[in-house]
């Protein structure tokens, strides 16, 4: 059978190359811990956590930024009225 | 600049980084793919489902691809491991089993891929009884590692990371036991030591099986 840690990378591929990050974050850690000769594994599999965690920074800055933009028209618009 | 464009900026860099090492490994991901087709038929075979089919479309997609060695080593072993267990659920009596044995057969003989691999097993010797012999040489070697010149001037924490990663890539278990002595020792000095800890452990799971790393 094929092993576990080829199995793994290989569904880590292709998850990136769906750009399925959060799914290949998961296989990643499980090819790097069976990989321990292998370094690269563990760079792409750093790399992926770091893009997942800019991902949801942004996601959490554009949101915020969002709030703010609608409470400042209101604003502006009830003082025009007025 | 921003902090989100920074962001933004990062995550394309990031973004990029990875779609050019898949790129890269478009070849070896073909050969992954194709051994994975393979063991999924595999399983299918040996809970005694009937695989010619798929076998079939498999030798017709990856035929010129395993004759003209477009695989690596490990994944022709893989693809031989996984022939041979297909080939022993295959019904004689049926004339697409015979043509896919013979197939096989073929690959064998030719030596397209490799004869399946036996590992003969010994039994387990009996604990030998000189383990303070052992001990003492762990030790020794342990002393002489450390005393090589290599770490001088460095701080005890980093000869502890570098301890622990020659620990992971290396055979010998002295290392295993080296960064279990300097974690002890930096612990009664004051120092915390949870994250290399939980590395050891995981360092142990690995190299010496789950029943070690307790």
């Amino acid at each position: 059978m094929l092993n576990d840690a080829d199995k793994a990378y290989y569904r880590a591929l292709q998850a990136l190359k769906e750009k399925d990050y959060r799914a290949a974050a998961g296989f990643l850690k499980n090819a790097e811990n069976q990989f321990a000769e292998k370094p690269e594994i563990r760079i792409l599999s750093e790399a992926t956590e770091l893009l997942l965690a800019v991902k949801d920074e942004i996601y959490e800055l554009e949101n915020e930024t969002i709030e703010i933009e609608e409470i400042l028209i209101n604003g502006q618009e009830t003082e025009f009225r007025g | 600049m921003s902090r989100l464009q920074t962001l933004r900026k990062l995550e394309s860099t990031l973004e990029n980084f990875l779609t050019k090492v898949v790129d890269s490994e478009n070849e070896q991901m073909g050969a992954l793919r194709s051994v994975d087709t393979l063991d999924e038929i595999a399983r299918d075979s040996l809970k005694g489902r009937v695989v010619n089919n798929r076998l079939g479309d498999w030798f017709a997609q990856n035929r010129s691809l395993v004759e003209t060695k477009r695989f690596d080593m490990s994944s022709l072993e893989s693809i031989s491991n996984l022939l041979s267990d297909i080939r022993s659920g295959l019904d004689p009596a049926d004339a697409i089993s015979r043509k896919l044995t013979d197939q096989i057969d073929n690959w064998r003989e030719k030596g397209v891929i490799p004869k399946r691999k036996l590992i003969l097993k010994m039994k387990a010797r009996p604990v030998e009884d000189n383990l303070l012999g052992k001990f003492i040489d762990f030790l020794s070697r342990e002393a002489k590692h450390l005393d090589s010149g290599e770490f001088e001037g460095r701080h005890l924490l980093q000869i502890l990371d570098d301890v622990l990663k020659s620990a992971a890539a290396k055979e010998d278990t002295m290392f295993i036991h080296l960064a279990g002595s300097l974690i002890y020792y930096l612990k009664m000095n004051g120092y915390k030591m949870t994250p290399f800890v939980k590395r050891l452990r995981e360092i142990e799971k690995e190299r010496l099986g789950d029943s070690h790393a307790e």
